[in-house]
This record gives structure tokens, C-alpha cells and sequence, in this order.
């Protein structure tokens, strides 16, 4: 058991989170292996964020457990979370970069928080690093407000990787870009897992960035694991829920349904 | 769904209710004692000073005008309001004596916060509102960093420390709008007004104005950045926000204000006789 585990970093035991009445997740048991890129799919609303928000502990789960290293972290305060939370980078849907201050310093951010580097040259030389990292080197002085969508995307990577964590979160990174924008950002994935060895969790709805970046791909549909394999299997799962998924088509019962209320409404203006 | 929606009584509804306040109550005051721990915290913490004196700048130094503008306003209309009443019994030269209590003690203290809830306040609670709705506020947490000690600490600081200084700039405006009004203008004369003033006017008087100051800065750090901190998404949230956070930092203004007058009184009376002014 313990030399099996030893390959796995992060750890979801019978992770139920509850809003109210309503299961965003129920009863996912997973583990994400050290080195590897592991891609959580599933429609609009599937819990996905909320699975990965449980994983850097941003939200409790109502159930269950979260492990890192092995170590329970579910149950730990704030104060004795923020040491298990410099050791990952989130990376938010929208980028959540600090509007009020410049590029350079939303990077030097977790840096100034974290190490007793005050050197301000050795300050400016890791942010230039990893700047140049993401491609964007020079934007040093720039307000996130005049970024681009992509530019804030690989900005926040870059604030992301500053304390060179073991693993990276990635909330739905390609969304909201244009098809070669994604593809940077996929090649970004790539990279940092070729060149630093993180491990990366990415959680996404994009098939096609899905595939490039994945070692495994786990699939979630209602809060429950539906799928789970490397990108061939997924292809070829034999769920229609998955086949759905992947070829982008809605459920019989979605277009009934809206058939139903578009006849509703002719009918109701015949009267 | 609709059956069980009807269902629900006046009953089921007023519980709900009772269980939202409390639960609200109990967030309250769980985020202030937060911020009061991580402000005593930052006070210790030489890496906290620079954004104490970020937020100085923000909140104290950049009121000082309006502050001043409101005080010097104060002034003056208590000197037109009350110069009929005081010339028709004869005693206009008491006037000093009216104006300068009531500047240090209640409207000088008062008006000033009231500015500040309105001008700081709103910034606080538009800019944590903004932040929490961009998920910034998280991206602090996610980066292991306490967001009630980075972004609620300095602010509560500076506004705790900065609201008495500015309520002596608009003490110090009504004092000298209403002497322009009364002697230049008025004509009353300007030595009995003086003496007056400064027989009527202790420092007792001066010092419990001032004190207040702590508590109001206090309370609208605490409301602002909790309203911030907890507003809904969407734009309409942080208006909202703005606006619950604004009205409520007014409302705990007048509170802390009439509790404080009834302490402070007592123990003013307790050592000292009552002075009768007239």
C-alpha cells in the first residue's frame, strides 16, 4: 500500500462537497501521480472547479479527505495551510492577477510573502525569469489592464510557478482564447512538466487541449468519476455520456425537452 | 417542486430568517476578531508596514481636504444657526462658547467620520468587493498569504490610527469657520468671544472628541472590509455592498456615538461637579 502510494502526490478519499441541498461532488475517490499530467474533463457545471479547489484546500470538503504527501491537509487551520500551499500554483480561470499592481510585482507577490529575498536586483532577476518562462519578458511594467486574455493567462502562470512548486492547478486554462493562444498555453503545460518535472492537475472542457497535454484523463459528469483513462481509452469509451462529451453533442432527452417548450410557445400564441 | 415550494409557512420562513441573521452575526464577529488578531499581528511585523503606510496615504492624507472642508462648514452654520437666539437674550458674546463645544465634542467628531465612511469606506468596500469577485482575494489565499492580515490589517490600521488626527483637522476648521463667521462678520468682539471659548471649552472636552475617533475609524475599517469581503458577484453585488457597507458604518457611527456620550458623561460626573456654561 505505502509503496504504492509513494507514486501518488495528491489524494481525494470520498470527497463529497454539498451547497445546500445540492452534491457538487459525490464520493470521488482519486489520486494524481507524481510527474504526470492528469486532465479532469466534464461539461459546464460538472463540480470540476470545485474539485480542484478542494485540492489546494480553497474550499472543505462535507465529506471525505484530502492527502498531500500523505499527509491529511483537509483538516488542517489557514496558517498551517499556507505551507502546503506554497508547494502549489493555482492558476485561476481568470487569471485573478492583482489589478493594482504591475506584472512584475503580482510575480514578485508569493516571493516578497514567502522568502526573505530582498535584493532587488536578485527580485527583478526571477521575475524576469520567469517571464521569459512564459515568453512574455518586457511586460515587466505593464498594469494587468492592458494585457490580452492569453497575456493575463500566462502572467498568472507565471505568478504560479514564482516559488517553483511541486504541482500546478489549472482551472479551465484555455477557455475564453483563441484556438492558437490555447495552443501556447498548452504548450506552456507541456513545457513546465518536460523541464521543472511538475506534476499538473487541469481541469477543462477543451477535448482537443485535452489530449495534447494529458497522461490521463479522468472524466466527471454529476459529480461522480464517469471515466477514467489515458487519452485513447477516453476515445473509445464505450459511455454515451463520454462519446457525448467528446463529439459535443446534447442528450436526446435535452432536445425533447426544448422541443417541448418551442411547441409550447406556438401553441400558446395560436390562443 | 412548485407543491413543496407552497408548502413552506410563515413559520419555515421567519426560522430561516432567525438562522440567516444569527449565522451573518456569527460571521461578523468571527471576521472581526480575525482582523483584530492579524492587525495586532501586523503592528509587530516590520514586512507590514509598507502597506500600512500605502493605506496612510489612501485614507488619511488624501481626506484631509474634504475633511477640512466638512469641518469648516460646521462652523459656520452653527454660528448663523445660533447668533439670533444668543444676540436677542444678549449674550452673543457666549457664542464662541457654543460653537467650539459642540465642534470638538459631538459634530466635529461625528460629520468628519461620516465623511470618512462615505469617502474611505465606500473605496475600501468597492475596491475588496471588486478583488472578492474576481476571485483576487482567493488567489491570495491560494498563494498560502492570510488575505484578512495582507489586505483587512493595514487597512484597520490606518484608519483606527488616521481618523482621530483627521478629526482634529476638522475640529481645528470648524473652530476657525466659526470664529470667521462670529467676529469678521457677526462683529462680536473678538476677545470676549475668545475668553469665553476657552472658559467653556476644556481639554476634557477636546479629548473625549478625539477618542471617539479610534472607535469610528475602527468601525469603519471593520464594516467596509467585512462588506468587501462578503459581497455578492457581479457588479450589482459591490453596489450593493457599497451602499449596506456605507449605511451600516453611519448607523454604528451614531451607536458607538451615543454609547460613548453616556460613558464618557458618567465618568465626567463622577469626578468632576457639572459645569453650567451660563
Amino acid at each position: 500500500m505505502n509503496s504504492e502510494n509513494n507514486n501518488y502526490l495528491i489524494t481525494l478519499k470520498n470527497l463529497t462537497k454539498r451547497f445546500g441541498k445540492l452534491a457538487v461532488l459525490d464520493d470521488v475517490s482519486l489520486s494524481f501521480e507524481k510527474g504526470k499530467t492528469t486532465v479532469i474533463i466534464g461539461p459546464s457545471g460538472c463540480g470540476k472547479t470545485v474539485l480542484i479547489k478542494h485540492i489546494i484546500v480553497l474550499l472543505r470538503p462535507s465529506e471525505g479527505e484530502v492527502y498531500f504527501h500523505n499527509e491529511r491537509i483537509d483538516n488542517l487551520h489557514e496558517k498551517q495551510l499556507a505551507k502546503v500551499r506554497t508547494q502549489m500554483g493555482f492558476l485561476f480561470q481568470s487569471g485573478a492577477l492583482f489589478d493594482s499592481m504591475t506584472v512584475e510585482e503580482n510575480i514578485l507577490f508569493p516571493v516578497m510573502q514567502h522568502t526573505k529575498i530582498r535584493d532587488r536586483a536578485k527580485l527583478q532577476e526571477i521575475a524576469k525569469a520567469k517571464l521569459a518562462m512564459v515568453g512574455l519578458d518586457g511586460f515587466q511594467e505593464y498594469y494587468p489592464a492592458k494585457l490580452s486574455g492569453g497575456q493575463k493567462k500566462r502572467v498568472a502562470l507565471a505568478r504560479a510557478i514564482a516559488l517553483e512548486p511541486e504541482v500546478i492547478l489549472y482551472d479551465e486554462p484555455t477557455t475564453g482564447l483563441d484556438p492558437i493562444r490555447s495552443d501556447v498555453i498548452n504548450e506552456l503545460i507541456i513545457k513546465l512538466k518536460k523541464d521543472l518535472g511538475i506534476t499538473s492537475i487541469v481541469v477543462t472542457h477543451d477535448m482537443k487541449s485535452a489530449t495534447k497535454i494529458a497522461d490521463r484523463i479522468i472524466m466527471l459528469h454529476k459529480g461522480r468519476i464517469e471515466a477514467d483513462g489515458d487519452a485513447e481509452s477516453i476515445q473509445n469509451s464505450p459511455s454515451q455520456v463520454v462519446q457525448r462529451f467528446i463529439k459535443g453533442e446534447i442528450s436526446e432527452g435535452d432536445i425533447q425537452s426544448m422541443q417541448v417548450s418551442f411547441e409550447d410557445i406556438k401553441t400558446n400564441g395560436k390562443k | 417542486m412548485a407543491e413543496n415550494q407552497q408548502k413552506v409557512t410563515m413559520i419555515e420562513l421567519f426560522g430561516a430568517g432567525v438562522i440567516r441573521s444569527v449565522t451573518n452575526c456569527g460571521r461578523f464577529a468571527r471576521f472581526q476578531t480575525d482582523s483584530l488578531f492579524a492587525s495586532a499581528a501586523a503592528c509587530v511585523s516590520p514586512k507590514t508596514y509598507s502597506l500600512i503606510w500605502n493605506q496612510m496615504l489612501a485614507i488619511g492624507v488624501l481626506s484631509v481636504p474634504v475633511v477640512m472642508i466638512t469641518g469648516a462648514f460646521v462652523g459656520m452654520v452653527l454660528a448663523i444657526q445660533a447668533y439670533d437666539q444668543l444676540a436677542g437674550l444678549g449674550i452673543e458674546e457666549h457664542l464662541g462658547v457654543l460653537i467650539n463645544l459642540s465642534v470638538v465634542k459631538e459634530l466635529g467628531p461625528v460629520l468628519a467620520a461620516v465623511m470618512l465612511a462615505g469617502r474611505v469606506g465606500g473605496a475600501l468596500t468597492a475596491e475588496l468587493g471588486t478583488m472578492n469577485v474576481t476571485e483576487q482575494i482567493m488567489a491570495v489565499r491560494s498563494m498560502g498569504t492570510d488575505p484578512i492580515r495582507y489586505l483587512v490589517a493595514p487597512r484597520l490600521i490606518a484608519c483606527l490610527l488616521l481618523t482621530p488626527v483627521l478629526i482634529i483637522y476638522a475640529d481645528f476648521l470648524g473652530i476657525i469657520g466659526g470664529y470667521l463667521i462670529s467676529v469678521p462678520y457677526l462683529d462680536i468682539n473678538s476677545r470676549a468671544y475668545w475668553n469665553f471659548s476657552a472658559s467653556g471649552v476644556e481639554l476634557w472636552d477636546i479629548t473625549i472628541g478625539i477618542a471617539k475617533g479610534f472607535f469610528f475609524g475602527a468601525a469603519i475599517a471593520g464594516v467596509s472590509c467585512y462588506k468587501g469581503f462578503h459581497c455578492r458577484e457581479g457588479a450589482q453585488g459591490v453596489g450593493q455592498a457599497c451602499t449596506e457597507g456605507f449605511v451600516g458604518s453611519f448607523i454604528i457611527i451614531l451607536a458607538i456615538d451615543f454609547v460613548l456620550v453616556v460613558v464618557f458623561k458618567a465618568i465626567y460626573a463622577s469626578v468632576w461637579p457639572v459645569k453650567l456654561l451660563l
